[in-house]
């Protein structure tokens, strides 16, 4: 498949992590409808949004969502 | 009917433009998002600001999402990171300006407004307090110096072809203790590395320069780091494959 080399770095690929050259690769690769590495991508958007979550919950004003639904009610 | 999938049902709804389910989906995932938001960003208003944002985007995105079958949750989470490190990024760019504030001036506004040092969030989950705080990727945000915008690529954009399906992140969220306390397991250096590629947007190049240690070594560490977890995750979720 020519794109092992490419499964350590699908991770820190979507972080923004990567190296630009090494970012353009990946991208080149992804454009040209890999399905190995389409179902590594998703597993690893699995992994950022695990490590994501390690920022605890909190609650914002209810004033946001009030402010929110006005704005969406003129659209 | 568990959440996700009846998140998956207010999703096909805000689809349809219904405010009503919207508001419920405001209602489940806003503490979430408001939550990754504020960790990344030092001021309140301005996370405020980002969570509206997402969630007209949501709006806007609904239909797409939906006809793609993609977890809503993931979505929010994915486009909250970019969002909010998008706004991070344009800060220190700006700071970085030859006539914007130097160090002193600029550093001032960040240390009383940071919410880690008023009300720590991640706490000793992902990298200790004791180290992780004077290596806060936004503290150093304004500093002119080794992080600057040439080493803090863009934003990833996640196309909705990217997201993981509805029920590959309910099993994650049912197993979320057990996943998290895998970081856990990860040196410190290790952590502190990951930490600053989550939540403060820095590259490689930029993590290495503000941890003032070897490009290879962090990379090294990253990558180990990145692949213990995807390792132990697909063991937690039972998600193993012979070809993976």
């Amino acid at each position: 498949m020519g794109c092992r080399h490419l499964e350590e770095v699908y991770e820190l690929f979507l972080l923004g992590a990567l190296s630009e050259q090494g970012s353009l690769e990946l991208r080149e690769h992804l454009a040209r409808g890999c399905p190995h590495c389409l179902a590594r991508i998703r597993e690893a958007v699995e992994t950022v949004y695990l490590l994501s979550l390690f920022s605890k919950p909190a609650r914002p004003n209810p004033r946001v969502k009030a402010e929110l639904l006005r704005r969406l009610h003129k659209k | 009917m568990n959440e996700e999938l009846s998140a998956k049902e207010l999703l096909a709804r805000v689809g349809r433009h219904d405010l009503a389910a919207l508001s419920e989906l405001y209602d489940r995932f806003a503490p979430r998002v408001f939550g990754l938001i504020t960790y990344i960003l030092a001021f309140r208003d301005e996370a405020e600001e980002i969570v509206q944002e997402v969630f007209l985007r949501l709006w806007r995105e609904s239909k797409r999402l939906d006809q793609e079958s993609s977890s809503v949750a993931a979505w929010l989470i994915v486009t909250s990171r970019e969002a909010a490190l998008e706004r991070l990024r344009t800060q220190r760019s700006r700071k970085l300006r030859p006539d914007a504030p130097r160090e002193g001036g600029a550093e001032e506004k960040w240390p009383d407004a940071n919410p880690r040092s008023a009300k720590p969030l991640v706490a000793a989950s992902l990298s200790s307090r004791a180290v992780s705080k004077p290596s806060d990727p936004r503290t150093r945000a304004g500093r002119p110096g080794p992080v600057g915008p040439a080493k803090a690529p863009a934003t990833v954009r996640v196309p909705p072809a990217w997201l993981p399906r509805t029920g590959e992140i309910e099993l994650i969220d049912e197993r979320l203790g057990l996943l998290h306390k895998v970081i856990e397991q990860l040196s410190k250096s290790q952590r502190q590395g990951l930490e600053l590629a989550v939540f403060g947007g820095l590259s490689e190049e930029g993590i290495a320069a503000e941890l003032g240690e070897p490009l290879g070594k962090v990379r090294t560490g990253l990558r180990a780091a990145v692949a213990f977890v995807r390792h132990r995750r697909r063991a937690i979720l039972g998600t193993w494959a012979a070809d993976i």
